[in-house]
């Protein structure tokens, strides 16, 4: 089974405007692949689209991964199909705690059609050890457990939740959106840490980094870099794209595209 | 069990609610209260209430319980040594007659309503639960009615006193098995907090499916008093509940949370009135509503700053989730204010369906739909559950809860 995310010719509308007008791109299984654009590129939609939100109506196009295309499937069958968004602006949830809403979501992953969900429950014990590891491996303290999710929660608390969510429920492919948005370089030190601890437990997971700045790319090194521009991938190379656009800025290829 | 019952209302007379006082051995005072109220409740025109409806209700057959049998107490701990009462009021009409006019109605106007008056003319069932001064009772208390005879009717009466200092946890619930015939409850509460008391009042409604829940509460809170309040409204097919904070003595507060879930045809109402009238007073209410199917539930409320209350703070929240397009929930929030002087006072309100986004962020970590809606639901009615002190009954409100989802 193919686990390289495959997508082909995407189009995707949003209250009736293109915004994805043909993207094209593969985030082959053990990369890291960073897409960089400028703000309104569609970068959002992508990672949106990918995970099925009802607000992007896909007018063409597939996205392929295990045998699949995704987008046939509702979002909590991507998700345990191994997708996982680490989403830019993390919705709170009164009432539920950063706890249940994690012990849920594992069970949910856990659960197999015809047996007793209780049997296939995690056990709790086992799942508050995980917690533990994971939220002191992230630097969380162990009070955000009881707390109710995202719930007053400054950026960086809800970025690092995030990402504790991603290690503990271990995605194949992992889509972060702009998950640098909105943290100093400490709290981003902690997350692309967390993001690089898992890639190494888990080599054959693909990550898709969704950035506008190279600054997260120190920190996350990627394989490959794709340029999105306009609701289309422009340009793709190695690290050293996101380099070079560090340096000159996105003006340089806006004009080698109009040019083109 | 045996139980006694009154002839059906239509059949009772002024003689007969004096006999049967009188053969119950009561005081004189209370016997010419029933009577007094009972020509109101015989004379007076069922209410016009425009959000609950009475079309369907015939309470002219009901047959009322003329014993306790449908109330139930439950305590943890022997009270007695500490000088505390806790018994059925009927009981406690005997041993404490004179600390009980001292308050009986003093809180609630029977003539408010026919309803009311004939929770005063024919009341049985019923607490009565003293706290003496400086007493702290750590165990909750606990008052359980039942529907004893299917169809009837029961009338409690809850009287609650908090002396200077005393602090308790007074549970009543109202709770049946699906009943099928039409029924009737007339609950009302009067609670009563000297200065620097603390109760924690929980109220749970879970009748069956065709009770008619019509009835009153109030407290009347002394100064440095405080109540938390929790109510959880999910049974009957038709409540209207008018219920009273009365911050009276300066320094008084109110924590005030409510959980209402209706679903089918359900018809709920809980009219909750707040009065500021002490010095520095503040009071925080949050009431939360799910409706579903084509239920109906209304909040009715009114907060009331009066003219010799000063520095009040007060924040009201009301929020409506709804299920199904169909169902519907009227928010009615009033505000008087007869002072200038408010430290704070503030609202908050929304009403709408589950949140898009809440529920597709939840279903991207792979949970379905129909779960997401659970937890959602669960996690809004949070605030209340968190405030029910036994985990029994807070398992058996959540279980309901889940199984109404």
């Amino acid at each position: 089974m193919n686990s390289d995310l495959v997508i082909k010719d995407l189009h995707v509308s949003v209250e009736e405007k293109e915004i994805l007008k043909g993207v094209n791109l593969t985030v082959r299984a053990g990369t890291i692949h960073a897409i960089m654009g400028p703000n309104g590129s569609g970068k959002s939609t992508l990672a949106y689209t990918l995970m099925g939100h009802p607000g992007y109506t896909v007018t063409s196009g597939e996205a392929w991964y295990r045998g699949q295309n995704i987008l046939e499937l509702e979002p909590d069958e991507r998700s345990k199909l191994g997708l996982f968004l680490a989403f830019q602006y993390p919705v709170a949830i009164p009432g539920v705690t950063v706890a249940n809403f994690l012990r849920a979501a594992i069970n949910a992953h856990r659960a197999e059609e015809g047996k007793d969900p209780k049997e296939t429950a995690i056990p709790m014990a086992q799942f508050r050890k995980q917690l533990r590891e994971q939220m002191t491996a992230l630097g969380i303290d162990e009070s955000f457990a009881r707390r109710y999710l995202n719930e007053g929660f400054s950026g960086g608390e809800k970025k690092r939740i995030e990402i504790l969510q991603m290690a503990m429920l271990e995605p194949s492919m992992a889509i972060m959106d702009e998950t640098d948005s909105g943290l100093d370089i400490d709290a981003l030190k902690i997350v692309a840490q967390g993001v690089n601890t898992l890639y190494e437990r888990h080599p054959e997971m693909g990550v898709l980094v969704i950035t506008h700045y190279q600054r997260l790319l120190n920190y996350i090194k990627p394989h490959f870099v794709s340029v999105l521009m306009d609701g289309r991938i422009v340009r793709e190379g190695g690290p050293e794209l996101a380099l070079e656009l560090e340096e000159k800025g996105y003006d340089f290829l806006r004009e080698e595209v109009a040019s083109a | 069990m045996t139980m006694k019952t009154f002839p059906p209302l239509a059949e009772i007379s002024d003689a007969l609610v004096i006999e049967r006082s009188r053969a119950a051995g009561e005081p004189e005072w209370l016997t010419e209260q029933r009577v007094d109220a009972w020509r109101f409740f015989a004379s007076a025109e069922p209410p016009y209430w425009r959000r609950t409806d009475l079309s369907k209700f015939k309470p002219e057959q009901v047959i009322a319980a003329a014993d306790t049998a449908a109330t139930s107490l439950y305590q943890e701990e022997d009270l007695t040594d500490q000088g505390v009462v806790f018994t059925t009021l009927a009981q406690a009409i005997h041993s404490h007659s004179d600390l009980i006019r001292r308050y009986f109605g003093t809180a609630i106007e029977s003539k408010r309503h026919k309803f009311l008056a004939l929770n005063a003319a024919l009341w049985q069932d019923g607490v009565f639960l003293y706290v003496p001064k400086h007493v702290n009772v750590e165990l909750p208390l606990t008052v359980m009615f039942s529907m004893p005879i299917p169809g009837g009717a029961i009338a409690p009466r809850n009287l609650i006193i908090l002396d200077d200092g005393a602090s308790v946890t007074f549970v009543e619930e109202y709770h049946s098995v699906a009943a099928s015939d039409q029924a009737f409850a007339t609950p009302v509460t009067e609670m009563f907090l000297g200065n620097d008391a603390t109760l924690r009042f929980v109220a749970v409604q879970t009748w069956g499916e065709d009770v008619y829940h019509i009835g009153a509460q109030k407290v009347r809170v002394g100064r440095g008093a405080s109540v938390e309040w929790a109510a959880v409204n999910l049974g009957a097919r038709v409540q209207h509940i008018e219920a009273e904070t009365a911050l009276e003595g300066d320094g008084s507060r109110v924590e005030w949370v409510a959980a209402t879930f209706a679903a089918d045809h359900q018809n709920l109402l809980t009219a909750p009135w707040l009065r500021h009238i002490g010095a520095k007073t503040e009071a925080h209410m949050d009431f939360k509503t799910v409706v579903k199917d084509q239920s109906y539930t209304t909040f009715d409320g009114m907060i009331k700053i009066e003219r010799q209350s000063r520095a009040t703070v007060s924040r009201l929240e009301e929020h409506a989730l709804h299920l199904s397009p169909k169902a519907r929930s009227d928010s009615i929030p009033g505000l008087m204010i007869d002072t200038n002087d408010v430290a704070k006072a503030g609202h908050a309100s929304t009403s709408g369906e589950v949140d898009e986004e809440q529920l597709f962020y939840m279903r991207s970590r792979g949970i379905p739909r129909d779960e997401a809606i659970h937890l959602i639901v669960m996690g809004f009615f949070e605030p209340v559950l968190d405030r029910i002190p036994n985990d029994t009954l807070r398992q058996r409100i959540a279980e309901m809860i889940e199984a109404k989802i």
